[in-house]
């Protein structure tokens, strides 16, 4: 299944978007957990806050469904 | 002037009565900026090095710096500066809302007030109409009271700061309230507002702001805005503010639980982010130029209680005031919250002296006895509440507390100083150190006590290695040049510094407002500058040499974290001096923590390292020179 | 084309006052603006942003015919036959026409739309009505 994934700052580096400036698209299998996505693409998933979908907040054990948008919110840098 | 500056500066004798106006200094806002970088050189050339700071030699200025109401995003920030009662040393604060481009609006940049009036006064300005009136119908009302009541009898568009009890009575951490829920919170700027008599400012102002190249600045901000509508960030910002941080912090092992006695709270998920929106919220709230509304308008719901309404809470009061003090009920911390803005105390500080009490009753070094037969449990709201009246009023054993944990630990001793959660008299922020060095080192060296928005490290400890310290340093110094600029142009840093947006971008922007033309690395260099006057002054204030006021409190090597993902973890005495020594080396001053005369000439400070030397603590050369460059900008490799 | 207004979206930001008054005077100064934004805190701790709806009002009760629109554009102010005598102000139902003291003419708003576009949050943006209700009106 497909997910797009989206960031900003750093962890966008890492991402490497190709949707667009922000977005990434990525091929995973269904069930597996965000945490676990993000390790396979390269992104340790300590730095991120918690994933946004449709509003919500989302923690990284979060099993993604097919199609979903997720943006990756980093951590605040400090405030 | 078209430069971004009103165009009037006022100095008011409280004592008096004298009001006087007069074009504002261009060569002092070229040269320092603004802000905080203005207050820091006027405390440093004014207030004399004995003067108290509850006392009338105190100077207490109000500045809006460069590019606040600028038509600039997140343009809205107002600089507070005295000698801070809790650190004596230079203390600056800060809050959004509106009254930065209020006060411009009216014609003014910066207001500087001297001595005490002798009898409580607030500052009338609409327009030219600038009075020193009569207050006594509002001393003793707390904050948000406060300016309900100015807002009904002067008018609606009256943009009001004031003071609550807590800073009437002269507690050390007082804050000032504005716009229902901003607050300028550390360093006590309440507290010497309250020693001068000066209750509350009231604004209105219908002029214009003209900057160097309108058109310009209107081009770029709406280029970035439009980019920054779509940035991810936007919308997660936008619904929590900084609450959302909370569940983070405390699944990497930051966020301060009872006192700090550990950093992972078990009943985390009853006071998140989640929590807030979903129990809380009643309307996002911006402030003036900004779309990223972080703040957050809320309620607060408990059986008993009246309904009250407050802005907050955000990360710090959050931790400070939630996991820090047991608490199970997002409305209890949202409560304790409101209790702290309307008293008038900082929620930072005060979340922390709360949590230093709760701890010396948890260990019976205070009892019910001290506490007129209440008690003072972790997670209780009602303890709280009765806490801080005691403390706002200074009554019996809140006298105590109303100093800090300081001063607290120093009067109920039998080993509290330990954990008396402070650096130089100001309590920390809300992330642990033990498990973060960098953020450790960050509160240690900050020049207002423990504090975070000079430098915030806890990514770079993740990436570099939380129980390494060496190189993390350099990138402190760096951070505390390139973040206390936002405080000295008067501009929010989160908005800026968590969108994309980059350092030339900024600068870029503050040329278009001044016309100056200058460069992120002049505008670095200014901050540097600002900060070695800081240290000169705090040191020839305290006497002493800088080394002996850098070190953070000893639960900070003695206690290693107790449970959760830190178990365990905590750094050594050795640690924490290797980081120090290598922040001085860094920093270009010598071992002592004292600035050098090299460093202070290569800044333009050649007249503040005589002075330095005069007061006997000028450092010592260094042997092979200082760094030709202080401060390291981090690459972010590991992640 | 109108200008909605969803209240409860509205944080206070004042972004709208600010590019009304860069638009129309080349000047930072929200009381230049010809709308306004309404704060009541705190209780029920909310914000409101009244807008220009066109009704015509000032129009109706300007005693120089100073103000008019052709056909179905926005109604704007001719400066030379103003003389700022203010009648129009309490007529205007949404309290959204201005005096300033640096000019002598009213402040009513020429329905650029430009605040809708710098509005981030949705709480006023533009808003077409659909033909067939334009022709039933007409």
């Amino acid at each position: 299944m497909v997910i797009y994934l989206k960031a900003g700052g750093e962890l966008r580096t890492k991402l490497k978007p190709d949707v667009d400036d922000y977005t990434r698209r990525v091929e995973t299998e269904a069930g597996k957990a965000l945490k676990d996505i993000l390790t396979g693409i390269g992104i340790n998933p300590a730095f991120v806050a918690f994933a946004f979908k449709d509003g919500q907040m989302k923690r990284l054990d979060y099993v993604p469904l097919d199609g979903d948008v997720i943006t990756l919110q980093p951590p605040v840098s400090g405030g | 002037m078209a430069n971004g500056l009103a165009g009037k500066t006022m100095r008011i004798n409280l004592s008096t009565g004298a009001i006087r106006s007069f074009p504002t200094d261009e060569e002092l806002y070229r040269r320092w900026h603004g802000g905080r970088g203005i207050t820091a050189k006027i405390l440093y050339d004014e207030v004399p090095r004995d003067a108290a700071p509850l006392g009338p030699k105190n100077i207490f200025i109000i500045n809006s710096g460069i590019m606040s109401g600028c038509f600039i995003p997140a343009g809205s920030k107002v600089e507070f500066g005295s000698v801070s009662p809790l650190t004596n040393g230079p203390g600056d604060s800060n809050m959004g809302g509106h009254l930065g481009p209020t006060l411009k609006f009216a014609g003014y940049d910066m207001i500087i007030f001297e001595d005490v009036s002798p009898k409580p006064v607030y500052l009338f300005i609409d327009n030219e109409t600038v009075e020193l009136r009569d207050a006594s119908g509002y001393w003793g009302l707390k904050s948000l009271d406060c300016e309900k009541k100015l807002k009904e009898d002067l008018g609606e568009d009256f943009e009001i700061a004031t003071i609550g009890p807590a800073g009437e009575n002269g507690v050390l951490f007082s804050c000032i309230t504005h716009d229902f829920g901003r607050q300028a919170g550390r360093t006590g700027q309440g507290a010497v507002m309250g020693s001068k008599k000066l209750k509350a400012i009231a604004v209105r102002g219908n002029k214009s702001i003209h900057v160097n190249d309108l058109a310009a600045l209107r081009k770029q901000v709406t280029e970035i805005m439009l980019r920054t509508q779509k940035h991810p960030n936007m919308i997660p910002w936008q619904k929590y503010g900084t609450a959302f941080f909370i569940q983070w912090s405390n699944a990497n092992a930051c966020i301060p639980a009872y006192n700090f006695q550990t950093t992972y709270y078990e009943d985390i998920d009853k006071i998140d982010g989640d929590q807030l929106v979903e129990k809380c919220l009643i309307s996002h709230k911006a402030c003036f130029g900004c779309w990223m509304n972080c703040g957050k308008y809320t309620k607060a719901v408990i059986p008993g209680k009246p309904e009250v309404h407050l802005e907050g809470p955000e990360y710090e009061t959050g931790s400070l005031c939630g996991s820090n003090l047991g608490m199970k009920d997002i409305n209890h911390v949202a409560y304790i919250n409101w209790l702290l803005d309307n008293l008038g105390m900082d929620s930072m500080s005060g979340g922390g002296v709360i949590a230093f009490a709760m701890e010396c009753f948890q260990r019976g070094l205070i009892t019910e006895a001290d506490l007129e037969g209440q008690t003072l449990k972790w997670g209780s709201v009602d303890d709280v509440e009765h806490f801080l009246d005691m403390v706002a009023h200074r009554r019996g054993i809140g006298d105590w507390f109303a100093g800090g944990t300081k001063r607290a630990a120093a009067k109920i001793g039998r080993g509290s100083e330990k954990f008396a959660m402070q650096v130089k008299g100001q309590e920390f922020s809300g992330y642990d150190g033990r498990w973060a060095p960098g953020m450790l080192l960050s509160y240690m060296t900050a020049d207002i006590g423990a504090h975070h928005n000079r430098s915030w490290t806890i990514t770079v400890d993740m990436a570099e290695g939380r129980e390494r310290v060496e190189g993390r340093a350099k990138i402190v110094v760096y951070l505390q040049h390139i973040r206390p600029l936002f405080d000295t142009w008067c501009i929010c840093r989160l908005f800026w510094g968590e969108l994309d947006i980059t350092p030339e971008e900024i600068v870029e922007s503050l040329n278009h407002i001044t016309g100056w033309g200058v460069s992120v690395q002049e505008v670095l260099r200014t901050s540097e500058m600002i900060w070695n006057l800081n240290r000169c002054h705090y040191i020839e204030r305290n006497r002493n040499i800088g080394r002996t006021f850098d070190y953070p409190p000893a639960r900070s090597w003695e206690d290693k974290i107790p449970s959760g993902p830190g178990q365990g973890k905590g750094l050594s005495l050795a640690q924490i001096d290797q980081m120090l020594d290598e922040y001085y080396a860094a920093r270009g001053w010598d071992t002592s923590g004292n600035p050098t005369r090299a460093l202070l000439e290569d800044l333009g400070l050649g007249y503040a390292a005589d002075r330095l030397e005069k007061s006997g603590f000028l450092g010592k050369p260094i042997p092979g020179g200082i760094p030709p460059v202080r401060g390291e900008k981090y690459k972010p490799k590991a992640f | 084309m109108r200008i909605k207004v969803n209240r409860e979206k509205c944080t206070g930001c004042r972004l709208c006052l600010q590019i009304c008054a860069i638009e129309h005077f080349k000047e930072i100064n929200p009381k230049k603006a010809a709308l306004r934004i309404e704060a009541k805190f705190p209780d029920p701790g909310k914000y409101r942003p009244f807008v220009c709806t066109q009704c015509g009002k000032c129009a109706e009760v300007c005693p120089e015919n100073a103000i008019s629109r052709v056909a179905s554009s926005a109604y704007i102010v001719d400066q030379d036959k103003c003389t700022n005598c203010g009648v129009c102000i309490p007529a205007c139902p949404v309290g959204v026409v201005f005096q300033h003291p640096d000019h002598d003419f009213v402040i009513i708003c020429n329905f650029c739309m430009l605040c809708t576009e710098l509005c981030n949050t949705g709480a006023i943006v533009k808003w077409e009505k659909a033909a067939s209700l334009e022709a039933k009106e007409a």
